[in-house]
């Protein structure tokens, strides 16, 4: 069971179109709710008026900030700055200023065409460089954040993080350079969905999230109920990937709901979920010191991390992507700081690497840089600096817990590193840490029913990365029952226990060890249940079940929980309970007439202590790497001067489609059973993107001899660098 | 999406006097992939949708007709790659159509539609140009004849008037040999709208026709009849000087799919590569 390729739960259901999204959940008597918004970026609103919209047959309510409760509530995973509707001014392209209620669609539609805004265009915050100017507009109200001495600036958060001395440091070499990682988003298939009902002096929302407990805890607090009467209906979200961790419109319609008596269901456009959830983009400034073997002697980091207009979990994606910004590498010095940068720009949320796509960026790519100086192998630098296994690489922190080389050396294997490369190649292989889940708490209810099935009551959210099987694996190896018979229930707060979130890759190690210990929990019951009816030890569960409960029925309950304790004064919270580390190589052909890129072959290889399910990880792994190719290759949000998004949608952003594919694939693992989950197991499913840029940028650069800072490696950036070389 | 009225005529007569009713508010649907997508995103708002699909004379069909083959306004792009004649004598437009949306589009979608959405960057407009393709154009009044290169005006615009319609495309039968190919450059190799495309038709008798798409305000066409490009014993400098004085008719413009500089810079080097594999086909035809 542990260990074998189990077919996906549901997995059949995504791609026949037959699985139930929020958007093929219809209530009697609903209402059908459309935003209105601003053709602009930053603007002062300076009239709405709702008279012509209102006159439109079907339209039951229109609300502005003026008609919700003042001051507007406002919300936020960590800090409580968006307002449910913008109030005075919008801060970012695509803010509602008002939501319109429908009999149908379309009413909705026509009349949110109809209300008028009377506004003015304000200057906007859209760059890093805007945001640190100091003639710039506060994104951020600074009588939202009184006690903060940064309050008149856009800098949200300064992080200072290192050891060692820097100034002190000797290096033989002094590599020095700028990276950028630009604005992306999420994209999952499924837009962000919202339906909100009156139920029973509280609200049931169903809504698209990673997170139902947070959902239930942010309305709860926006209405002033107790948490028993905020239900948060969870169904299995069409990808997430991070962006819908934290709530959006969920206190919007759960306020209309309450208004209006009715349900109100909210759908957003494609276009409209490009304009809520992206990742942050970034500025890297690196100082790092080399002796000429190789060995880094000092890493000296300065990075601005351009947010959005609200600092939704951002502050938490810097803080703890910078704390690994040196890599999984030993490194004597380091000062790293950071600088989070608030703007009138789509907030930036969690996305799959969580900060470590960025940092990894400009870590590789200095040590590429350093090994092409030093005429060293770019692999053999790698190796000398990697951290082994129980050294504390971040002093006084969880040391290394695997054999990361092992991962490099599988990956330059698979790449074929050293053998001899066509002209217009070039290899290139990196690597990347991401520190996994910190503090945080998974509670399992797992019912053995006397038939002896059972049913798994689990919080964590399957968005696709295949969490309702692998829960199911461990549930059926504990009690030692056929999977076929175990139902895994999710994703509704008045159901299951709490979890967290599904996030970090934290699934398979926190609930995982919360299910099997419910498991444990009903074996020992079991045990007991047997001596007390005096039955031979091997009596099986099916008969011991019967004998137990012939006559009135009944099951076994069995409760598990794993948390992880806040730790004082540690910067991130909590220790990471492991490391999610992965190396990614890469072959490429660059056209040098276009700049195209042809990926031949591409090889991630994830350190997952133990792969429950080797199908899955694959999967993932492989999901992730396209993903990662994404904003290696090509997507990138545009603004213009007045901060809106000039490729919106999915005609002018593109992502990688299956022509886009490597010619050859590998997604390949390395299991040395050394993780906290079960059976020593680590968090999966984020690794294969977080190298993916500076692996095939280094390729490029062995192809072409032109190095690259800036992302995405679009045909027309390659061929301009090397029009620059050619001069 | 806004309400409208939907027809779907049963003959041309019908669809001309639904034409001449509604006029401008009115919007002719084929295959609708362009059409529904703005009827959603609200960019289109007719009053009237007149569907094309159930009109007799429209039915989808390629025939040879003398030295013209003459394919229908509802003919679906995946019914041209299935046209084995159109394979043999018109290879790049095979390739040209290949590259609209998807496989599921392609079900769809018409070369007609392709053609009257006037897209500067039509896939299909380079190698229909650069074939010499015709248009027939109807309405309750009469018909006519219209040459693809005067069909396009400017970005959504085209020679059509009020009630006319177009009924078929024309492709004339060429008697000599020809090498042809079409290329683009796009963003990524799935899906995409052109950042440039451009087809070569390269004849026996050494006329080279270039025709081009996204890097103007509607697609053109432009010819060596010098014979250089064609020559195969020319050197690649003086090829270079005839293509970059073919290419000042081109005008690209910057956006999100490429800048002006870039696409300048593409049309070099695109024109290059079709004129090359172009001749390679000739000579191997």
């Amino acid at each position: 069971m542990i260990g074998t390729s189990q077919p996906r739960a549901g997995g059949l259901a995504r791609v026949t179109g037959r699985q139930q999204f929020i958007a093929d959940i219809n209530l009697d008597h609903t209402l059908h709710v459309k935003l209105v918004h601003l053709d602009c970026g930053h603007a002062r609103i300076v009239a709405i008026d709702t008279a012509a919209a209102s006159e439109v047959y079907g339209v039951v309510a229109i609300l502005t900030a003026a008609d919700l409760p003042q001051p507007v509530p406002r919300f936020g995973p960590v800090h409580d700055d968006r307002p449910i509707l913008a109030v005075g001014e919008t801060k970012y392209h695509g803010q509602p200023v008002a939501a319109v209620a429908a009999e149908t669609k379309e009413a909705a539609e026509a009349a949110a065409e109809l209300v008028r805004v009377e506004y003015e265009a304000l200057p906007g915050v859209y760059t890093v460089a805007a945001a640190l100017d100091p003639d710039a507009p506060l994104v951020l109200e600074p009588g939202l954040r009184p006690d903060d001495p940064l309050r008149h600036s856009n800098v949200l958060r300064e992080l200072n993080y290192g050891w060692g001395d820097v100034e002190a440091a000797k290096a033989d070499l002094v590599v020095e350079n700028s990276y950028a990682f630009p604005m992306v988003t999420h994209f999952a298939i499924e837009p962000h969905a919202f339906i909100a009902a009156p139920d029973d002096g509280g609200v049931v929302i169903w809504t698209a999230t990673q997170n139902p407990f947070q959902t239930q805890r942010i309305i709860a607090r926006v209405l002033g109920l107790p948490l028993a009467r905020v239900r948060v209906i969870a169904p299995d979200p069409g990808g997430a990937f991070g962006g819908k961790q934290h709530p959006k419109y969920e206190p919007l319609v759960a306020l209309l709901a309450l208004r209006t008596g009715r349900p109100v269901r909210l759908l957003l456009t494609l276009e409209e979920t490009f304009q809520e959830v992206r990742r942050t983009s970034c500025e890297i400034h690196v100082r790092t010191g080399f002796q000429a073997d190789g060995t880094i002697s000092f890493q000296d980091i300065q990075s601005d991390f351009l947010l959005g207009a609200y600092a939704d979990v951002a502050e938490r994606v810097i803080t703890k992507a910078n704390y690994l910004a040196c890599g999984p590498y030993r490194v004597p010095d380091a000062r790293i700081t950071v600088r989070a940068l608030l703007s009138h720009t789509t907030p930036s949320t969690a996305f799959r690497g969580f900060g470590t796509p960025q940092v990894s960026w400009a870590h590789e790519s200095q040590l590429d840089d350093a090994a092409r100086r030093l005429g060293l192998d770019r692999v053999d630098i790698r190796l000398r600096n990697l951290a082994r296994k129980g050294e504390a690489f971040v002093p006084g922190d969880t040391p290394c817990d695997g054999d990361w080389a092992e991962s490099v050396r599988k990956a330059a294997g698979a790449i074929e590193w050293g053998s001899p490369i066509a002209a217009g190649r070039g290899r290139g292989l990196a690597v990347a840490i991401k520190a996994s889940a910190t503090t945080g708490a998974s509670y399992s209810i797992v019912r053995l029913h006397w038939d002896g099935s059972a049913t798994v009551l689990a919080g964590t959210s399957d968005m696709g990365q295949g969490a309702r099987t692998v829960l199911a694996q461990v549930a059926a190896h504990e009690l030692g029952i056929p999977i076929d018979s175990i139902k895994v229930v999710m994703g509704d707060t008045a159901a299951v226990p709490f979890d967290l979130q599904t996030s970090a890759s934290r699934s398979t190690v926190f609930m995982g060890q919360a299910v099997a210990r419910a498991c444990r929990d009903i074996n020992a019951q079991l045990r007991q249940m047997a001596a007390d009816l005096g039955l031979v030890a091997n009596v099986s569960v099916v008969e011991l079940l019967r004998a137990r409960f012939s006559e009135v029925r009944g099951e076994v309950i069995g409760v598990g929980s794993y948390r992880s304790e806040h730790q004082p004064g540690h910067p991130l919270g909590g220790s990471p309970s492991f490391y999610e580390f992965s190396c990614t190589a890469s072959e490429v052909e660059v056209d040098e007439g276009t700049g195209e890129i042809l990926l031949v072959r591409h090889v991630t290889v994830a350190d997952v202590g133990k792969a429950l399910n080797p199908q899955h990880v694959e999967m993932q792994d492989e999901g992730a790497a396209v993903m990662g190719l994404g904003h290696t290759l090509m997507e990138h949000i545009l603004l213009d001067d007045s901060g809106r998004i000039r490729n919106l949608g999915a005609l002018d952003y593109r992502i990688p489609t299956t022509k886009d594919l490597p010619l050859e694939m590998l997604a390949l693992v390395v299991e040395n059973a050394d993780g906290p989950g079960p059976y020593g197991s680590k968090g999966a499913g984020e690794g294969g993107l977080m190298a993916t840029a500076p692996a095939v940028a280094s390729a490029v650069t062995e192809a072409t001899g032109v190095v690259i800072r800036d992302l995405p490696l679009t045909p027309e950036r390659v061929w301009r660098a090397i029009q620059s070389r050619d001069l | 999406m806004q309400p409208f009225a939907y027809a779907r005529p049963a003959t041309l007569a019908d669809a001309f006097a639904l034409l001449d009713e509604h006029g401008p508010d009115a919007c002719l649907l084929a295959g609708g992939t362009d059409v529904v997508v703005g009827l959603r995103n609200r960019t289109l708002r007719p009053e009237m949708v007149i569907d094309l699909k159930q009109v007799a004379e429209l039915q989808p069909a390629i025939s040879e007709e003398g030295s013209w083959l003459t394919i229908t306004a509802t003919t679906a792009l995946a019914g041209i790659d299935e046209d084995q004649r159109i394979h043999a004598r018109f290879p790049a437009l095979i390739e040209a159509a290949a590259t609209v949306g998807s496989a599921q589009i392609r079900n769809r979608a018409t070369l007609t539609g392709n053609i009257c959405h006037a897209s500067p960057a039509a896939d299909t407009a380079p190698a229909l140009l650069a074939y010499g393709a015709r248009v027939n154009v109807a309405s309750a009044r009469g018909t006519r004849r219209v040459d693809l290169d005067e069909f396009f005006v400017g970005p959504g615009k085209t020679v059509l008037q009020r009630g006319e319609l177009v009924t078929a495309i024309d492709l004339p039968i060429a008697a000599e040999r020809r090498g042809a190919a079409f290329a683009r450059i796009t963003r990524r190799r799935g899906v995409d709208l052109a950042t440039i495309s451009i087809c070569c038709v390269v004849e026996s008798a050494g006329r080279t026709v270039l025709a081009y798409g996204a890097v103007g305000p509607r697609p053109f066409m432009v010819a060596d009849e010098s014979g250089l490009l064609a020559d195969p014993a020319a050197r690649d400098g003086a090829k270079d000087e005839v293509l970059r004085q073919l290419l000042t008719k081109a005008s690209p413009i910057s956006d999100v799919r490429g800048s002006r500089e870039y696409r300048e810079a593409m049309l070099l080097v695109m024109s290059r590569r079709a004129l090359r594999a172009s001749l390679e086909r000739l000579r191997a035809a």
